[in-house]
């Protein structure tokens, strides 16, 4: 799903690359934690895949596509089978519950009948029933953080990248947010997370992945956050 | 769907900025109606212009037995051999179009109808008006001097007036009045495309949000941009309406006043109107689009 073949990324002015030498394969239905320090690579990771940016060298595959094939023009059609989440929601402070997750399906054009269908079920999914016509600010960071994840997900995507998703929640309420990672990931969505929260890593038992400084030190299945722990 | 949720779109962000949205569309308003008034000058004197080229372009007025010139003085009124003579030499000459003979009691007749409401009306009488030949050139401009040479002279002839440059000055100040009206236009308009552009960057800086959660979940740049893109035209639109009106007010109660100054018709027609109008409709939607549109391409680029 995800193919990453000797990629290098580095930022102008700036001398160490934020990635280097960065080959892996993520496979369809995978559920990937993405760990290590802070400036370690791991947005950038996650922005090369979103095409965001471009690497300096190496190949990059998502879905059998390589990126640096596809034009322009297409690059939105194309984040239209990926799903993101980020530690601070982003959510529009305007639109209710019910909005914020339809208006990733009007802004590509989705019929509004379709939009009705779809959108409730997802609101439930991800575990806000009865709670669709509230606003962001009416919710806690828990609950607004599960209607990111209903508008990343609601247009069904392939891979679901998650930045820091429990970044900005409690413990407790961060367990919530990994079952309903863990929901969309049994539908059959690759998700790739990344994360600081050892807790969350070490009882999840998924594969994980470390970087340092650009470089993948560690890939382990069912791995926890590191040696430390 | 798609287009109610993109004018409910466009709708916050005009009132979002509002005040930018009113400064923006009073100086489209302003700048298109300038251009528009400028278009009508031109169309005006044109209208003018046309008339008096299609017509007489040299007058030779005829001694009479009243004329005080002392050429007349000395020759008394011109007789019929002499009027003959000089139609002939008139119509042998190249430049001349067509010659007319204009009556004592013709020339009268249409004095009395220009100037119908003058004190002095009943003191002139038919005899006081000279007949003369009105002649047509087939180039005013380069023609004059030549048929004015040859008839200079000739016995019985008055005056010779060129029509052409009586009209010069009118024609200088309408002139003037255009240039004036066009450059202001065009500065004006230059503001215009300034303030568009500020009015959608702002625009785009107040729905920043927005617009990179479109990105992210894949909306197309055409779906990203058309919010901006339709408010900018929707408020040139806006702008062109006021326009329009201004026009219509300085058509019927500025051009049209001239009509008092002429003996023809000088009105321009409806159909000058409207075509004035719907030019500066497309400038208008021209500029404000393809304004926003270019602003959004260095704004909103990935």
């Amino acid at each position: 799903m995800i193919h990453f073949d000797n990629v290098t990324k580095t930022y102008p002015n700036q001398s160490r690359p934020a990635l280097e030498s960065v080959s892996l394969d993520i496979e369809k239905g995978e559920f990937v934690f993405l760990v290590g320090p802070s400036g370690s690579g791991k947005s950038t990771f996650l922005r090369l895949v979103l095409r965001e940016e471009r690497p300096t060298e190496g190949r990059i595959l998502v879905a059998g596509k390589d990126l640096a094939k596809i034009s322009n023009w297409k690059v939105p059609y194309m984040r239209r089978r990926i799903g993101c989440v980020f530690q601070d929601f982003r959510l529009l402070p305007n639109k209710s519950v019910y909005q914020n997750v339809a208006f990733a399906l009007q802004v590509i054009g989705k019929p509004r009948k379709f939009i009705r269908k779809v959108v409730p079920e997802v609101v439930d999914l991800v575990g806000l029933e009865g709670k669709h016509d509230r606003m962001p600010d009416e919710l806690s960071g828990g609950e607004q953080q599960r209607v990111a994840m209903a508008r990343a997900f609601v247009n069904r995507p392939m891979i679901l990248l998650a930045d820091e998703p429990t970044g900005n929640i409690d413990p407790a309420t961060s367990i919530g947010i990994m079952k309903v990672l863990d929901r969309i990931n049994r539908t059959g969505t690759t998700v790739v997370m990344a994360t600081h929260d050892a807790a969350i890593v070490d009882s999840m038992r998924k594969r994980v992945i470390e970087l340092e400084y650009g470089k993948i030190v560690r890939d382990q299945s069912r791995g926890v956050y590191g040696q430390a722990y | 769907m798609r287009a109610q949720f993109v004018l409910q779109e466009v709708w916050t962000g005009l009132r979002r900025n509002l005040t930018m949205t009113i400064a923006l569309i009073v100086v489209v308003a302003i700048s298109l109606s300038l251009l528009g008034t400028g278009l009508l000058f031109v169309k005006q004197v044109d209208s003018t212009r046309t008339y008096w080229q299609s017509k007489v372009q040299l007058s030779i007025y005829l001694c009479t037995a009243t004329s005080v010139s002392p050429r007349c003085l000395q020759s008394g009124p011109a007789t019929q051999a002499e009027k003959n003579q000089i139609y002939a030499e008139l119509t042998r000459l190249q430049q001349v179009e067509h010659v007319y003979y204009v009556s004592q009691a013709q020339a009268f007749t249409q004095f009395k109808q220009d100037f119908a409401r003058s004190a002095f009306m009943h003191l002139v009488t038919a005899s006081d008006i000279p007949d003369s030949f009105e002649v047509k050139l087939h180039n005013a401009q380069t023609g004059y001097n030549v048929v004015a040479s040859t008839v200079a002279g000739a016995p019985g002839v008055d005056q010779i007036v060129n029509n052409t440059t009586i009209l010069a000055k009118f024609y200088r100040l309408l002139d003037g009045a255009r240039t004036a009206v066009v450059i202001t236009a065009i500065i004006l308009i230059i503001a215009a495309v300034l303030l568009v552009a500020n009015t959608i960057r702002l625009s785009a800086f107040n729905r920043r949000r927005e617009t990179s959660i479109m990105r992210l979940v894949g909306a197309s740049n055409f779906y990203v941009q058309l919010p901006f893109l339709v408010e900018g035209v929707i408020a040139g639109l806006a702008g062109w309406l006021i326009a329009a009106v201004l026009l219509v007010a300085v058509k019927t109660l500025g051009l049209d006043s001239l009509q008092q100054y002429f003996p023809y018709n000088v009105q321009l027609s409806l159909a000058d109107l409207i075509e004035v109008i719907a030019l500066a409709m497309v400038v208008g939607v021209l500029l404000c689009g393809t304004t926003s549109f270019l602003t959004l391409r260095r704004y909103l680029r990935a």
